[in-house]
């Protein structure tokens, strides 16, 4: 009753504040999920390292690049001032010393092999053949150095080239002293070294790339053996443990699923051994209850009639309880994979008519195909006999008795499939679908047993007839009849192949 | 009734009221029942009764199930029924090998014990006139004085042993599988445990033949079964 009523009244005083707060996170979440795509963990550890690797190789060039880039012009800049200096008191020291005039300074400079060197004096402008004319000086700079004598240099673009145009007044003179330094080889060596910076980013990318699927790996292959180990614990192999690793990290987490395995472990095997243990604990009384049972049968003429019915009760009720212990024994013995099989090559035919003959109901009718006839298989007969009779017992209990049993060749469109079905359908009211994967299991109760209602029912027949055949390399299933007729089909279909192949 | 009146039964079995429903169910079939509820007691009155039939639960306290079957086959050829929890464990061969004839597993109804008692004290069909003796090499076999000699000494064998021996030997040559001994010998059906007809060819050929790794007399056809030949 509390239990009930707390959660309806803790629920009903904050419902609005938990209901924006929840707005906001389910929208930042939209949005989380709308901006970062949902990687698997490899790949974000992939992408973490190449893009890494990426960021901190164009860091690495864009820094070389820069610093490579100033300091070759700032060497040029330098050398370029220091010969224009030097080539500017050439000049001075030619005018100074003669009337030679403004071509004869640049034809000594030439001859000194000057390239481009270019003088204003007295207002004239006189530049070598091979340089450039005072137009490609912009006028700001002439200014400056002609008008405002101040030394000054200048980077121009002439015909797409950059060039490094440094100019020094000669105020002695009353001239100016230009010259053009061609920056194209800096340029060039710039391209080169990007060039090779650009090489050097795409090889520490690789790089990271493959760094980061290695660590990637090796992140996720201790996850992926877990992963693995908890796959086979659930398949039942109980006694799987992860490796313990020298890594801090992964031994706790080695360490507590060993530790979960072990206890699931413990517990499933006391599970088993405690049902082993109480139907081997139920043999004894039920052994002399199934001795004393027959005694007082032999009596049962003698008995009052009210205790003959009694007694025919507790027959029947000795037989299904010892059936029971049996099977329980059986089970537990799966349980604790403590099956041995006797397995025998025998013809199916022959097995199958043999097995009916000792069940519940001996004159079942059989049909065996042509083909199925020269069929042999390999298994423990006597626990397949079991399988044939539980299914038959289930016809008889569930499926309004009368079975019949077919054995043919299991095929595909005529395709053989080295198997043999061996069927037993019933009249009874047939399993729905969504029911038959359930009517396999233990002591399936529920909706199946009550639609299949008998008192004798939901038992461990049809979970042992899994099981064992299983354990034969086959399957079983429950499907319609094949004339459309209401009733259930069982089929188990079992490796076998023709005697002689 | 195919059983000779008065057959003696002795019942080993340490819970009291299992071993008293057997009894009584037991004497419904006719039969006298002695009990036993330890290894030492059963010895002590096994000579005392000289039972026809000893059952055996292989679970005792001190003396255990195996032991007293192998002290009792040292002297006698009596007819010893196993009882066994599982019938998939090595029990059954152990228990085969100390000397039992037939095993049964826990629970069994007493019919099936019943049965199996009465299978295995079956005479053996008396042979046709004329024929007195089967003999194969060194090997004699006298079936109505339940005798058999190798280089003319007497051999003790089980009446099991013996039972399967004539059965072998009364169709010379030819192969017996599994199945049709089951049913010959101990009376089974289809579902019989092959594994009797094993164990018992081989504690047969420790008696019958010179050298039982290299049987001469009863010898194994592979996927078929067995055959006796001189």
């Amino acid at each position: 009753m509390t239990d009930s009523r707390d959660p309806g009244q803790r629920d009903l005083a904050p419902a609005e504040p938990v209901e924006r707060g929840r707005f906001w996170r389910r929208a930042w979440r939209a949005v989380a999920r709308f901006s970062v795509p949902r990687f698997g963990l490899r790949t974000r550890i992939l992408l973490t390292f190449s893009l890494g690797f990426l960021a901190l190789s164009i860091f690495l060039a864009a820094i070389t690049f820069s610093f490579t880039k100033s300091t070759l012009i700032k060497q040029r800049e330098r050398a370029s001032i220091d010969q224009t200096y030097h080539d500017a008191s050439v000049a001075l020291n030619a005018l100074n010393s003669g009337p030679v005039g403004g071509q004869g300074v640049i034809n000594t400079l030439t001859a000194y092999g000057i390239a481009r060197p270019l003088l204003n004096y007295q207002d004239a402008w006189v530049g070598s053949a091979a340089g450039f004319g005072d137009d490609a000086i912009p006028s700001a700079m002439k200014v400056a150095v002609i008008n405002n004598q101040t030394p000054a240099r200048m980077v121009i673009t002439v015909d797409g080239a950059h060039v490094l145009v440094v100019g020094v007044p000669l105020p002695e003179v009353d001239a100016s002293y230009f010259e053009f330094f061609s920056l194209t080889e800096i340029n060039d060596t710039l391209r080169s070294v990007g060039l090779s910076l650009l090489f050097a980013g795409f090889i520490t990318t690789c790089f990271g790339i493959v760094l980061g699927s290695v660590a990637s790996r090796r992140a996720v292959k201790p996850l992926g053996d877990a992963a693995q180990a908890a796959k086979a614990i659930a398949g039942g192999r109980l006694d799987t443990r992860l490796e313990t690793s020298d890594d801090n990290d992964l031994r706790v987490l080695a360490n507590s699923f060993n530790d979960m395995a072990s206890a699931l472990q413990l517990r499933v095997e006391r599970d088993a051994r405690f049902a082993s243990d109480v139907s081997h604990e139920l043999r004894s009384p039920l052994m002399t209850l199934a001795a004393s049972v027959q005694v007082m049968q032999a009596r049962r003429d003698d008995l009052p009639e009210r205790a003959q019915s009694a007694l025919d009760l507790l027959v029947a009720d000795v037989a299904r309880f010892q059936g029971l212990v049996e099977d329980l024994l059986e089970i537990s013995r799966f349980d604790a994979g403590a099956i041995r099989l006797h397995l025998e090559d025998l013809l199916v035919a022959e097995f199958v008519r043999q097995a009916i003959g000792v069940s519940s109901l001996p004159n079942t009718p059989i049909t065996v195909s042509d083909r199925a006839e020269g069929l042999i298989m390999q298994v423990d007969r006597r626990r397949l006999a079991r399988v044939i009779a539980n299914l038959i017992d289930n016809a008889r209990l569930h499926g309004g008795g009368e079975p019949e049993v077919t054995v043919t060749e299991a095929e595909n469109d005529g395709e053989p499939l080295g198997h043999v079905w061996i069927a037993v359908e019933d009249h009874g009211a047939g399993v729905p679908v969504e029911e038959r994967h359930l009517i396999f299991e233990r002591f399936a109760r529920g909706a199946v047993a009550g639609r299949r209602s008998s008192s004798d029912g939901a038992g461990l027949g049809l979970a042992l007839v899994d099981e064992h055949v299983r354990l034969h390399g086959g399957n079983v299933r429950v499907e319609d009849r094949r004339d459309g007729e209401p009733g259930a089909r069982f089929v188990i279909e079992l490796p076998a192949e023709e005697v002689g192949v | 009734m195919l059983h000779r009146v008065g057959t003696r039964i002795l019942t080993v079995e340490d819970d009291e009221r299992i071993r008293t429903a057997v009894k009584l169910a037991l004497e419904d079939e006719g039969w006298t029942v002695d009990e036993a509820g330890s290894g030492e007691e059963a010895i002590e009155l096994f000579h005392r009764g000289s039972p026809d039939v000893v059952l055996i639960d292989i679970m005792l306290p001190g003396i255990d199930g195996f032991e007293l079957c192998s002290h009792l086959r040292k002297t006698s050829d009596v007819t010893i029924v196993m009882v066994t929890a599982r019938a998939d464990t090595h029990d059954v061969v152990a228990g085969l090998e100390a000397g039992a004839d037939d095993y049964l597993t826990k629970p069994f109804a007493p019919k099936e014990l019943s049965a199996r008692i009465r299978a295995l004290l079956r005479r053996i069909r008396p042979m046709s006139p004329g024929h007195t003796k089967l003999v194969f090499g060194d090997l004699e076999i006298i079936p109505d004085e339940g005798k058999v000699l190798r280089a003319g000494v007497e051999l003790h064998l089980t009446k099991t042993e013996f039972r399967l021996l004539v059965e072998l030997g009364q169709n010379p040559g030819r192969v017996f599988s599994r199945e049709t001994l089951l049913d010959k010998v101990w009376g089974y059906d289809y579902f019989g445990d092959g594994r009797l007809v094993d164990v018992h060819v081989r504690r047969l050929r420790t008696k019958v033949e010179a050298d039982a790794a290299n049987p001469r007399h009863v010898v194994t056809v592979r996927g078929l079964g067995y055959r006796l030949q001189s």
